[in-house]
């Protein structure tokens, strides 16, 4: 139990840091910029419907409000609304995801503690990708905190609590099925790092399904609390549908938005099919080929969902970014990292520059900014890659003279 | 059965009821005033061009200001000029177009949209923005787009004679076809009323051939007889406005949006020796006596509004707590939302986010509690 709070003075320290930041008003300026929300995770929006739901308008009516119900009920009942109360809200959201980091990186390591743990919460505290998002009171902090404490729970062999934030994970960000394989399947295995030594399967292949139908009951009963807080099912094809058919076309930092507005009608079924089966493409392979280390393949796959999503805040891929500090074995077989950081300074200098010169100043168009979210597209792809291939590179062992690894 | 047949009885005879009422109200608000137009649209026409004719231009921005002044919008002026004359080269005071001779007011400023320019305002163009009858490639800014609720303004100027008007020094309109562009509006429903105005030579002659009903005419004067330049002015060189306008003008800058002077007070300003010449009105067409008509109805954009009590829910800033407790009645029954279901609704809705949250709250705390 002791092990549970304790994480050293740095952690403290970086958690009252936050704090002091979330009471200026940076949230008044953030709030509105499109790289740190999205039309389904913006504060805003959040606002404008919780003020619509709590004037007896249905805030599901239009394109306006497209977050979960959940929502609604939290903060027409129990939470606080004001602009500070929020940024507190969120600063603690984020520190609990960095102390589910914690005691993930502890959970994988098999101790109880260790003389890193400062540095893997100041790894998530630290992100400018992370905690920017929390500035603007973006609610996609609440979708990493969700992640990280349904892993949390999964490597410490607790299903129910995961799977149930896993579920919550799941009403407030359709995408994220794409976790729920490798989930499952760490909590019939172990987080234990495995990378070295590959092997099949190992786990408890039984438990899978009865996971799998615990799953589904708490995806229903969730389902159904927000039919109920919404009073009908409207917001069904607003929130999970907006994923999957690209309604709103506000620019952000993803690949979709751009890719379809030069769509022309008759190919827009085609597209959102095939840019939504291309998420799922990468469960399968990335489960069989970590068969033997879960954890990893849901980090993995977590980069492939903050590279691909279908509308990503920069708070997508941070969390990618500060899970690598979970697997510092894989950090001498990088190829290169050096390029990767350079790719992401490059675009996430570029990105609001460009932003602005097209939407405030009017001088670049709206390809500068589409060409610094390939960039960032590059950067994201480039780090998941240099992952995947130190992953699997590691198995193999360290680099001996006279032999070169190839990949036939 | 026979109760439900009772009650769907009842039912339909509250609903005529409510529904004539309707009728009754929508009518009244009408009815406010003699004139049933719901918008306005002005058609001001020069149809000179050259340095010489500064004047018709100055007649026409003239007119442009004022019915813009009191409320006529960019988008329901259709404004054919030649526009040669804030640019010429002969013009001392570039970008200017000037109507008095102290040269107090500039007509042209930065803020007009002349709609049809320079060889644009031709005979074929002014019948076509008129009767409709259009390319569909034709910009929206140049179509009339009236309809029968419109009251529309036409002034015309420029060098006319008997029954004709020149366009642009190579061709003429005649008074028969303004008549039967007149009439194809009549006939397509394109006006509710007309009031048409024109400043030239023998200006009377244009609207005899009128035949449609609904439309008022004036013009500057009668068969044989000229109208006459107000002024020259010296620095420019030129005629800068045509007395009949000028007089109309400086009569209409008394006039503001929310003024009650008729059509009757405006003909019976005209002073036949100030003008030189002997204005007319017609007004056999027209349906409605003329002191009945604002000048507004026709120069102006008024619309018939009437302001209510707010009964939105909306009604305060921060939200339903502050809904005044003296809230009015909504005047027409049907509104959406009416006021004695609003709290039985808001009630239903707290319980069911409390709901909510309750069973979010029990089903997180059952985890917990078979987990530890």
């Amino acid at each position: 139990m002791k092990s549970l709070v304790d994480t050293g003075a740095l952690f403290p320290a970086l958690v009252v840091g936050r704090l002091l930041l979330a009471l200026t008003n940076a949230s008044d300026v953030l709030k509105h910029n499109h790289q740190l929300s999205t039309p389904l995770t913006s504060y805003l929006n959040l606002q404008e419907g919780i003020y619509l739901f709590k004037n007896g308008i249905d805030p599901y009516s239009g394109g306006v409000f497209r977050q979960s119900p959940l929502f609604l009920a939290l903060f027409t009942t129990v939470l606080p609304t004001s602009r500070i109360a929020c940024s507190l809200i969120w600063t603690i959201s984020d520190a609990i995801g960095a102390w589910a980091l914690v005691q993930l990186w502890r959970a994988r390591q098999r101790v109880a503690q260790t003389s890193r743990d400062g540095l893997i919460a100041a790894a998530y505290l630290l992100n400018p990708y992370l905690f920017l998002p929390t500035l603007a009171l973006s609610t996609s902090t609440f979708e990493n905190t969700l992640a990280l404490l349904s892993l949390l729970f999964a490597a410490r062999g607790h299903a129910s609590p995961s799977l149930l934030a896993a579920a919550i994970l799941l009403q407030l960000s359709l995408s994220s099925v794409v976790l729920l394989a490798p989930l499952v399947l760490l909590l019939a295995s172990s987080p234990v790092s495995q990378l070295a030594s590959p092997r099949a399967f190992s786990g408890n292949v039984k438990i899978i399904i009865p996971l799998l139908v615990e799953f589904l009951v708490y995806t229903s009963v969730l389902t159904l609390v927000s039919a109920l807080v919404s009073g009908g099912w409207a917001w069904i094809p607003q929130t999970w549908g907006a994923i999957l058919t690209l309604p709103d076309l506000t620019p952000n930092v993803g690949l979709w938005w751009y890719f379809f507005t030069e769509m022309f009608d008759h190919f827009r079924p085609f597209f959102l099919m095939v840019f939504s089966i291309h998420l799922l493409i990468y469960i399968a392979p990335v489960c069989i080929k970590f068969q033997y280390d879960y954890l990893y393949a849901a980090f993995i796959l977590l980069g492939v969902l903050g590279t691909f999503k279908s509308y990503p805040t920069m708070a997508d891929p941070g969390l990618f970014l500060s899970m690598i500090a979970l697997f510092p074995e894989i950090y001498p077989y990088l190829r290169y990292p050096i390029v990767t950081t350079l790719l992401h300074l490059h675009a996430a200098l570029l990105m609001p520059l460009f932003h602005h010169l097209w939407l405030n100043q009017g001088t670049g168009n709206a390809n500068f900014f589409y060409a610094s979210t390939l960039v960032f597209a590059c950067a994201n792809g480039a780090a998941l890659t240099d992952c995947v291939w130190a992953g699997l590179r590691i198995a193999i062992g360290p680099p001996q003279e006279g032999f070169s690894v190839v990949q036939e | 059965m026979l109760v439900s047949f009772v009650h769907l009885l009842l039912l339909f005879s509250w609903s005529w009821r409510t529904l004539a009422s309707h009728e009754q109200l929508v009518g009244d608000f009408f009815s406010k005033s003699t004139s049933n137009h719901t918008n306005n649209w002005a058609v001001l026409v020069c149809s000179s061009r050259y340095w010489f004719n500064y004047r018709h231009m100055a007649n026409a921005l003239g007119m442009y200001r004022t019915v813009k002044r009191l409320g006529i919008p960019d988008s329901n002026i259709i404004l054919m000029l030649a526009d040669d004359a804030a640019c010429n080269s002969r013009n001392k005071f570039p970008g200017s177009v000037y109507a008095n001779p102290g040269r107090g007011l500039d007509l042209y400023g930065d803020n007009i949209e002349v709609d049809y320019r320079g060889y644009e305002v031709t005979v074929e163009n002014f019948i076509r923005v008129l009767t409709g009858r259009m390319e569909p490639s034709v910009p929206r800014s140049k179509r009339l787009l009236t309809d029968a609720n419109s009251n529309v303004f036409v002034y015309m100027t420029g060098h006319g004679g008997n029954e004709f008007l020149k366009f642009q020094d190579n061709e003429e309109i005649s008074a028969f076809d303004i008549a039967d562009a007149f009439e194809q509006m009549w006939q397509k429903k394109r006006y509710n009323e007309i009031f048409f105005m024109i400043d030239t030579c023998q200006a009377n002659t244009m609207y005899t051939k009128f035949y449609s009903p609904n439309i008022l005419a004036t013009g500057s004067a009668k068969l044989d007889q000229n109208s006459y330049s107000y002024e020259n002015d010296n620095d420019l060189g030129v005629h800068i406005i045509d007395r009949y306008t000028h007089y109309v003008l400086e009569y209409m800058e008394r006039i503001n949006k929310t003024s009650h002077q008729t059509m009757r007070d405006l003909f019976d300003s005209y002073d036949p020796v100030k003008i030189s010449s002997d204005p007319g009105v017609r007004a056999d067409l027209f349906r409605r006596p003329l002191d009945e008509v604002l000048i507004t109805d026709f120069f102006g954009g008024v619309a018939q509004v009437e302001v209510q009590e707010s009964t939105t829910p909306f009604s305060g800033a921060d939200g339903p707590e502050s809904v005044p407790a003296a809230d009015t009645r909504p005047r027409v029954a049907a509104t959406a939302f009416t006021t004695e279901t609003g709290v039985q609704d808001e009630s239903w809705r707290t319980m069911r986010t409390w709901g909510g949250v309750v069973l979010l709250g029990a089903l997180v705390g059952w985890v917990g509690s078979r987990t530890v």
